[in-house]
């Protein structure tokens, strides 16, 4: 039995918002949302302790129905807001929330260097391999052949994998999921926020009216059913060929390291610093 | 162990649901899937619960239910029963009026059905 109850979503909604949220029906932003308030509240946070960021897209509506502190930023620039709130409190547990287009094409740049500078955040990539908000452009999630509003023969670039990405670009914690292991999706958020350093969760998330439906994919029942097909637990995908491989992707912890955090080497050059005053 | 088993060895489970039409947006997650397939669709795509005493109260069908309009084991304020089908002949659903309710941890939609105190 989980230690906290489930009931503890409706005390985190922001009730004077319109509910029910403007999300369409079967959404996984939804389900993300009371994964992460659930995650939340098992960590002990208090509502004033937590910040949530968010770019634009479908998923930069997460925050606004959380009753905690929350910024609505520009596109692509949710991380570099949540790095000025950090660095100017550092108290604050600050949580980034963006999509795929949000965190891998107008802040791939943010992204990588969020990583490679390990400042103590976490950030919520939810993907669902296309531009859902704006009508289904192809973003740098969508696969090889997958057609879109702008690819309508198939799309004829790679993708890019998002967790592999961030575990090479420094990032303490990197864990993929989907919501449809919304039990795992509420311990790997737990983990990632705890976790001092760079916290990335992957979530991928069907977008069934605009990915789905372009791509004859069916209601977000049949996409979910698909991600209990594809996924495969880490330690098993260790053991696949590359045959086996194909078309399926690996769920669990991909990477969980202790590097130093910005703030811990900065602090260092601030002594470094002083004491280089106090001698000369 | 079967699933009945292991409720009877912890315990018979609270599995009384509850169920908010007015957030709910019909997408059949919690119909789909429920381990038990205790949930049916009516017709116009609202759950129903078919047979309570079978439910594990697992919460699942809460936990993947993206509006937050179905809750398991434990009753919040401007739930319906279950049992019924939504949308039924005795309860019939009044708009709220902006301001009217009192309470800010509620939000008016879940209230409209019955309007009663929290705590």
């Amino acid at each position: 039995m989980p230690t906290v109850h489930r009931s503890v979503v409706y005390d985190w909604l922001r009730h004077d918002k319109k509910f029910p949220h403007v999300w369409c029906p079967g959404c996984g932003l939804g389900i993300l949302l009371g994964s992460l308030v659930r995650a939340l509240a098992e960590g002990g946070y208090d509502k004033n302790q937590v910040v949530l960021v968010s770019g634009i897209g479908c998923s930069g509506r997460l925050p606004v129905y959380v009753d905690v502190g929350s910024v609505h930023t520009t596109h692509g620039r949710a991380l570099t807001f949540a790095t000025g709130i950090k660095l100017a409190k550092p108290a604050l547990k600050v949580i980034v929330v963006m999509g795929d287009g949000d965190a891998t094409a107008i802040g791939g740049n943010h992204l990588i260097h969020a990583a490679r500078r390990n400042l103590d955040l976490t950030a919520i990539i939810v993907n669902n391999l296309t531009y859902g908000m704006t009508g289904g452009q192809y973003s740098p999630t969508t696969p090889l052949g997958a057609k879109a509003t702008t690819a309508p023969y198939g799309h004829s670039e790679p993708s890019f994998d998002i967790s592999a990405l961030t575990v090479t670009a420094g990032a303490s914690f990197v864990a993929r999921s989907t919501v449809y292991h919304v039990t795992q999706l509420d311990q790997m958020l737990g983990q990632a926020i705890k976790k001092k350093g760079f916290g990335v969760v992957e979530v991928l998330s069907p977008c069934h009216t605009n990915y789905g439906r372009q791509n004859r994919l069916g209601s977000q029942l049949e996409m979910m059913k698909g991600y209990k097909k594809q996924a495969v637990r880490m330690e098993r995908w260790d053991k696949l060929s590359p045959a086996e491989r194909e078309g399926r992707f690996a769920v669990g912890v991909l990477a969980d390291r202790e590097y130093p955090t910005f703030l811990e080497t900065y602090q260092g050059a601030v002594e470094r610093a002083l004491a280089a005053r106090r001698e000369g | 162990m079967s699933a009945g088993k292991a409720a009877k060895k912890r315990g018979k489970p609270k599995s009384e649901h509850s169920f908010y039409p007015a957030w709910c947006k019909r997408c059949g997650n919690c119909v789909a899937f429920c381990p038990r397939g205790i949930l049916v669709a009516d017709e116009w795509g609202y759950p129903r619960q078919q047979n309570p005493e079978r439910c594990t109260a697992c919460g699942l069908c809460e936990m993947l239910c993206p509006d937050f309009a179905i809750t398991v084991g434990y009753e919040k304020p401007g739930a319906m029963d279950m049992t019924q089908a939504a949308g039924g002949e005795s309860k019939d659903f009044e708009t709220p009026k902006p301001g009217s309710s009192g309470s800010s941890s509620i939000s008016p939609e879940r209230l409209a059905p019955a309007p009663r105190e929290e705590k």
